[in-house]
């Protein structure tokens, strides 16, 4: 084992690591990458120039002055994230020492630990192809280990390993043999159903998404991520994409540039719910994970999913961070009339507004408020106000400062949802009107072949409330009134054109088909739980199988998919390149015998020219010749006759029948 | 890992329970004489210290993903388990079939290691893969061919002069990722000749007879030494004719000429000595008069060997002083 033999394992066992850094990788700051990188092709140069490993001292420090970079630009978190970088900075400086079998069998079982990391921040589908892609690397890589340290007993390298296709072939058919019983384990193992040790908060990364307050302009980046947030299902009618509008956070509280919705006391619940008799839509929703509390419905949820609270302004929030995929039920009643009647602590929070700002549209509408007093037609004037002078739909507005209201009404004019949702509400404040901002997605893309609406993070919108008397809070978007073709087709439609270079028809198409297999693929695999599982045998009549069972059932699964799969595990072997001398002698023998020569099994290529010569005397001088080639190549090692001999047997055709 | 490679070793170590296993496995397995073909019943399989090591970063993994109902994560452990438990069965039949054909052995000398052949032989249609021979470590290995056979060499210290017996040893394989180790014993017959260690500096030949000392000339002699494919330059005269028709090529008769001394070894002239030192002694006197083509007799308490040379005499000479008094 202690051999430093240079070998093509060592590329493998280089290849498995590099890949399963990938996903890592490139959430890494670009100094962190370069560090990550260094030691892998330091290691993979050392191998193609025969280095040696560097002192341990140099080891040492370079581990020390490296893991205290990486705590350095990590902030000394620990967080999943962190750890995982420092697993794979520890395995890419682990490969400066790797030069004997051990190390590189643990440098390669850690790399498939740290595949399995990766799933705790993405278990989408294209982890499928970066984990079949590790786990053939590694176990190809395992199995030249296995094979150079099989022959260090006898000093020098194996001969003639395989061919790089000869072991893919062999790890695939590997991985086809092990996956049917691996799936009736995976469906049968028994889950918890409650973790026993906790998942930590805000342990993954921020993902994109809504977040807890707004300041016009900070969802722009969402336009351009098209990752789905949520999938939707729905039984019986389908809204129109008019009525699409997905609730999220509300926000209360504006200081001039920010609305949060930190002003009231979140935990107030709504004191009537929608009756779920009165819904009209009824539709399963998929939420992919958004490491935020809340959970999205059409106005108004008439149910409310366990673990979730009905917020006073019917925002559902779940009582800890969404952190993985989950599915709930809901339904949603759009005639339900929200408050009323207002309380008086909410009619003064609806109407408040920072002092000393945005002037220029106080004054404006303190003057439409005398001509027109109807709040009514006071909304229509504004709105027909947003439609007829010159306002742009854009994505890429310009900067406001300090009178934002002011800047974006009477001089910039281009902006997007946010910023009409927040001009909007605050002139309906000025005006007298309680007004609030809601922000969530609107719209949403129906996926034909799925029978579902996927709604993107592109899908991310902001519009207003106003409260009315008798009809209570009432949606009223802006952004509609400006750019009507934003509710009717999604935000970048909206602007024509393509947001980025790749950006084209197809490609959405495919991404949308793509979406289809992710969907399947989180119903199937990512939400399968301790409850699935125990109602997998539902249909059977069999319900609530205890773990005792689980097991057993397993563990029969397990062997009977085993036995059936034996004939195939029994027929399999890696069919190295059989030497073509040796089979060319094989062929030449087999005609032999096929006309009609007793061979015997040991006889010595000599002997056999001499005896085959003595019954076939027309072709004996062609076996002779045959024989004695073969005889040179075997023995005095004429290699380079190889050709000759194999063209020989090829042409060779016994003359005479015996039989 | 090492710690657990160490636990192993010290288990081995543990003699009494080595031995009680040991004894099971012999009284199961009787004699079992050669050709000996490895079936199930003589196959065993176990976990190596990495396969073990494996298997623990498994259950971690497992571990983790049942906490975070994490089904990715699980899924990955459990088509690593399933393909970890197929190689016990790939490696049991990488092994399953072999069959041990003979073991042989050339005498050597007291104090260089014995080095027993063993020829194993694959009568299967599928290849063998490294294929080791070991008494605790694996000293040798081989690819098996379908088809075919290969010698696999185990090396034994020797101790003492005379027959060498063959240490039971194993016959493994960790195909094909070393996660698991599929072996059996053999328990062999095989004998090893020992002859005695030659003396560092022994007397000198007691040389009796006339003329100088040193090897036989090749050339033009009166004896016949052998015959070789004729090369050019070689006399015409010297080409076996007869020889030559009978194949394809042309053969010269190689000559050499015999040197006329002789000499008696004899272990009467030796009574200062013990009787390994004498045995010794004469040990290296048979080599000595073998190197220099002389004729010699042999001549021991109860034993007398007469004058010869050749290879063929200088066997049966230091076989007898590897047995005498055995």
């Amino acid at each position: 084992m202690s051999s430093t033999t240079r070998q093509k394992s060592m590329y493998w066992v280089i290849a498995a690591l590099g890949i399963a850094l990938v996903p890592q990788i490139s959430t890494m700051p670009p100094h962190m990458i370069v560090i990550c990188l260094a030691p892998l092709l330091w290691r993979l140069a050392a191998e193609i120039r025969g280095w040696r490993a560097p002192h341990s001292a140099v080891r040492v420090t370079l581990t020390l002055i490296l893991v205290a970079v990486l705590i350095f630009t990590y902030g000394g978190l620990i967080g999943r994230r962190t750890a995982v970088s420092l697993l794979s900075l520890m395995l890419c400086l682990k490969l400066l020492e790797t030069f004997r079998v051990r190390d590189a069998r643990i440098v390669t079982s850690l790399s498939l630990f740290l595949c399995a990391t990766q799933f705790l921040f993405s278990q989408g589908i294209l982890m499928i192809f970066y984990t079949v892609g590790t786990t053939v690397t590694a176990l190809i890589a395992i199995a030249l280990l296995q094979r150079r340290e099989a022959f260090q007993p006898v000093g020098d390298a194996p001969p003639s390993g395989h061919s790089m296709f000869t072991e893919l072939r062999f790890t695939l058919r590997l991985l086809a043999m092990a996956l049917p019983a691996a799936l009736a384990v995976f469906l049968l193992f028994p889950r918890w159903s409650s973790p026993l040790w906790g998942v930590p908060e805000n342990a993954l990364d921020a993902r994109s998404g809504l977040s807890e307050s707004m300041t016009p302009g900070s969802i722009q980046g969402l336009f351009m991520d098209d990752s789905p947030a949520f999938r939707a299902d729905f039984e019986g009618n389908l809204p129109s994409q008019r009525e699409l509008y997905w609730r999220g956070p509300v926000f209360w509280k504006f200081d001039g540039q920010t609305w949060a919705s930190d002003y009231l006391d979140r935990s107030y619940p709504a004191n009537i719910q929608p009756r779920l008799e009165d819904a009209q839509w009824r539709y399963r929703v998929q939420l992919e994970p958004h490491e935020q509390r809340w959970i999205f419905a059409l106005d108004y949820p008439a149910m409310r999913p366990r673990g979730t609270k009905m917020e006073m302004d019917y925002q559902l929030t779940s009582a800890h961070p969404i952190t993985k995929l989950v599915s709930y039920n809901m339904a949603s009643d759009p005639e339900f009339v929200d408050s009323p009647t207002l309380r008086s602590a909410f009619r003064r929070a609806a109407l408040e507004l920072p002092a000393d700002f945005n002037p220029r549209t106080l004054e404006m509408m303190r003057f439409w408020r005398e001509e027109t007093p109807d709040d009514v037609q006071l909304i229509r004037r504004v709105l027909r106000w947003f439609n007829q002078e010159e306002f742009r739909y854009t994505l890429n507005p310009e900067l406001l400062s300090r009178h934002s209201v002011d800047e974006f009404l009477f001089q910039t004019r281009s902006g997007f949802c946010e910023h009409y949702a927040s001009a909007f509400t605050v002139m309906m404040r000025m005006a007298g009107i309680p007004a609030r901002v809601v922000t969530g997605y609107q719209g949403g893309w129906f996926n034909e072949l799925g029978g579902y609406v996927l709604v993107r993070q592109s899908d991310a919108h902001a519009w207003s409330e106003v409260w009315l008397p008798e009809d209570g809070w009432t949606r009223i978007d802006p952004t509609a009134a400006v750019a009507p073709e934003r509710i009717d087709r999604g935000a970048f439609e909206a602007l024509g054109g393509r947001r980025y270079a790749l950006d084209f028809q197809w490609m959405r198409v495919m991404r949308n088909g793509f979406d289809l297999v992710q969907r399947r693929w989180n119903d199937w695999v990512i939400a399968f739980n301790a409850d699935r599982q125990s109602r997998l045998f539902e249909p059977l009549g069999i319900r609530n199988l205890s773990t005792g069972q689980l097991v057993a059932l397993m563990l029969s699964a397990a062997l009977v998919i085993s036995a059936l799969m034996l004939p195939f595990i029994l027929r399999m072997r890696v069919s190295r390149k059989p030497d073509p001398v040796v089979r060319a002698w094989h062929v030449f023998r087999q005609r032999l015998k096929r006309s009609g020569l007793d061979l015997e099994p040991g006889m010595a290529p000599m002997e056999l020219a001499a005896f085959a010569g003595s019954q076939m005397r027309q072709s004996a001088r062609e076996i002779q010749r045959i024989a004695t080639l073969y005889r040179d190549i075997r023995y005095a090692d004429h290699q380079r006759r190889a050709n000759e001999f194999i063209r020989a047997v090829k042409m060779f055709r016994p003359t005479e029948n015996l039989s | 890992m090492t710690a657990l490679a160490h636990l192993g070793a010290r288990i081995n170590v543990t003699r009494p329970l080595r031995r009680w296993l040991m004894d099971r496995v012999k009284t199961r397995r009787g004699d079992a004489p050669l050709p000996f073909e490895f079936e199930y019943r003589h196959i065993y399989v176990m976990p190596t210290a990495f396969g073990t090591a494996f298997g623990i970063m498994l259950i971690l993994m497992a571990l983790g993903g049942l906490n975070f109902n994490n089904n990715m994560a699980l899924l990955l452990v459990f088509v690593l388990g399933m393909i970890a438990q197929l190689t016990t069965l790939l490696a049991y039949r990488n092994h399953a079939g072999l069959r041990l054909d003979a073991i042989s052995a050339e005498p050597v000398f007291c104090g260089e290691p014995a080095h027993f052949s063993l020829f194993l032989s694959n009568p299967e249609q599928r290849p063998r893969f490294a294929i080791q021979a070991a008494f605790s470590a694996a000293q040798d290995c081989r690819d098996i061919a379908p088809n075919s056979a290969a010698g696999l060499t185990l090396h034994q210290r020797t101790r003492r002069r005379g027959w060498a017996e063959l240490k039971p040893f194993k016959i493994e394989n960790r195909y094909p990722l070393g996660l698991f180790r599929a072996w059996s014993w053999y328990f062999p017959a095989a004998k090893c000749l020992v002859y005695p260690e030659p003396a560092n500096d022994p007397p000198p030949l007691p040389v009796t007879g006339a003329g100088h000392t040193g090897r036989a000339v090749k050339g033009d002699g009166e004896q016949l030494h052998g015959l070789r494919e004729y090369r050019l330059g070689d006399s015409l005269k010297r080409v076996a004719w007869r020889t030559s028709a009978r194949h394809d090529a042309l053969y010269t008769r190689e000559m050499e000429t015999p040197r006329q001394e002789a000499c008696e070894l004899n272990w009467d002239l030796l009574s200062g000595f013990d009787t390994e030192q004498r045995l010794s002694i004469l040990t290296s006197w048979v080599l000595l008069a073998e190197r220099h083509q002389l004729s010699f007799s042999l001549e021991l308490p109860g034993k007398h060997l007469p004058a010869d040379r050749g290879a063929d005499h200088s066997a049966a000479c230091l076989e007898a002083l590897a047995l005498y008094g055995l």
